[in-house]
């Protein structure tokens, strides 16, 4: 019986909606604007936050880095302090590689921009990446073709080269497979043994889709390792069971006392780990969503004052029927639920309507940025959560006057 | 059908409770909220807008307003303890709405029982 009065109920819903079409478009028109910007909102958040962790996440978890600049931002950052500071030197990674107990792998890495060119194509201003053979082992990637240098290659410094996808689409156009052709990495020849897998733009600039990797050994060659401009630095991935606080707590110990410093100075390196840089972008991340969540919850309030002023009028117009149906019998609950539903229907098609849009969009944005935007289910099931509760809360105040309505001086009303 | 004369107070308290209920919408979209689970935001606005409803109740002078605002506070009550959200608002929450309850628990007898 209560499912035969709820179909009821949404039959008359439903018919009145339908019967003022012009009218629904524009008061569903709110809620569909108020989700958009909402969702808009989060969807732009979450897919920024997602490509940013993505890329942190690649940087590794259980890693310390050993930099000449610390990974702290800020006002009071105090920059004259470092400035003056040595960067990490190659000859330092194999006295760490010596004395370090706690590490699984490490490595050194330094990079600049070259032009890169294989016959007529050339690429500009590429990022070319001078890694050790260990820096392999501690940063994560994935190789679409070829192979990882030997360690032979890298001691040595053969002159060979790992692509990213982006750098192989510039040398080798229409399909060419780069694997053991010659390019030229700052004027110098050099052998293509990889390319690695697509992994798409990075708000941290750190893809590799726009970085060919060389040995160390032979980097050294065309870049100036003492520079800053080489942004030199080791990386220590820790051993199982060591945290990060262990494995920063040695190396500082051990780095201390290849720089020689004497008890009561000051460390003259910094020991970076991903997780401040998480940090710093969570705060960032927090306080965007708090602004787009007052913006977009009180757009989403407006929109529900349409819904419920839209109601009103509604229940005026349709008083006498009230009136009528009371007076055949029909309750209060069913009264309310049969208004309730109208609202509820009302917001909700202006949420889907809403969640739509933002779907269209992120896939027009798909084409136009090299980044992955996505409506995610969590946002769907906000929208839709949202659009119905804003429904209840615009529509439960005219519905229970209805519901409250005496058939009598309903019936006479014009 | 005779309507229940509202007490001014139970009309002040109306407007105020409902003003801080919307105001504590926007809560739902929160990046803390959000960060907690799917499902959460939905929880929590689910118990908003009862309790919205429940002033309603009141509003218009029905028991189901009082017992259901009750109601809802327990269920907002443990359902913040239960996903750790006890701050100075949560405080300031179960503060106000103790004192609510009390008012509305003095006219009580006076309220309607019908739906």
């Amino acid at each position: 019986m209560i499912l035969a009065l709820l179909k009821e109920s949404v039959l008359f819903a439903w018919g009145a909606l339908v019967a003022n079409k012009l009218r629904t478009f524009l008061s569903l028109l709110g809620i569909t604007i108020g989700i958009f910007a909402i969702i808009t909102v989060f969807t732009i958040v979450d897919s920024l936050e997602r490509n940013i962790r993505g890329s942190v996440q690649s940087l590794g978890d259980n890693v310390v880095y050993v930099m000449k600049w610390p990974w702290t931002f800020g006002p009071d950052y105090p920059w004259w302090k470092y400035m003056n500071r040595p960067v990490p030197a190659y000859k330092e990674l194999a006295e760490l590689q010596r004395k370090l107990k706690g590490a699984d792998a490490m490595g050194f890495r330094i990079g600049a921009r070259k032009t890169l060119k294989h016959l007529n194509n050339t690429v500009e201003n590429g990022i070319v990446s001078g890694w050790s053979f260990g820096y392999g082992q501690v940063k994560t990637f994935d190789i679409a073709e070829g192979r990882y240098f030997r360690e032979d290659e890298a001691e040595g410094g053969y002159n060979v080269a790992i692509l990213g996808s982006t750098i192989a689409e510039g040398l080798f156009p229409n399909n060419e497979y780069p694997i053991g052709k010659t390019i030229k990495v700052a004027g110098r020849s050099c052998k293509v043994i990889g390319v690695f897998n697509k992994e798409g733009e990075s708000m941290l600039g750190n893809s590799m889709d726009n970085q060919a990797v060389v040995p160390y050994n032979f980097a050294r060659l065309f870049m100036d390792v003492k520079s800053e401009n080489s942004d030199p630095f080791i990386a220590v991935k820790a051993r199982e069971g060591v945290s990060n606080m262990q494995l920063k707590d040695e190396l500082t110990g051990v780095m201390r006392s290849i720089r020689g410093l004497k008890p009561l100075a000051d460390d003259n390196f910094a020991l970076n780990e991903t997780n401040l840089l998480s940090k710093n972008f969570d705060s960032l991340f927090d306080i965007v969503g708090i602004a787009g969540a007052i913006i977009g919850g009180f757009s989403i309030l407006v929109g529900g004052f349409g819904i419920a002023n839209i109601m009103f009028v509604s229940v005026r117009e349709r008083t006498n029927l009230i009136g009528i149906q009371k007076s055949l019998g029909a309750k209060n609950y069913f009264i309310l639920t049969q208004f309730l539903f109208e609202a509820v229907f009302l917001s909700l098609m202006g949420g889907i309507i809403g969640l739509l849009l933002i779907y269209l969009l992120t896939f027009l944005a798909r084409g136009a940025i090299d980044m992955e935007i996505t409506l995610t289910r969590s946002n769907i099931i906000l929208g839709l959560t949202i659009s119905v509760l804003i429904g209840i809360i615009s529509g439960f105040i005219p519905a229970y006057g209805a519901s409250q309505l005496d058939p009598v001086e309903a019936i006479r009303t014009n | 059908m005779a309507q229940v004369a509202r007490p001014k107070t139970i009309s002040v308290i109306s407007v105020i409770a409902i003003v801080l209920i919307l105001l504590a919408f926007p809560m739902l979209f929160m990046p803390s909220i959000k960060h907690m689970g799917d499902f959460v935001p939905m929880v929590l606005g689910i118990i908003i807008t009862l309790q919205f409803v429940s002033v309603i109740g009141v509003w218009h002078m029905k028991r189901w307003g009082v017992i259901l605002f009750i109601i809802m506070f327990t269920v907002r009550v443990v359902t913040f303890m239960y996903l750790d959200l006890m701050n100075f608002r949560f405080y300031f929450t179960v503060f106000y709405s103790l004192i609510f309850i009390a008012i509305f628990l003095r006219y009580i007898k006076r309220m309607d029982t019908n739906l």
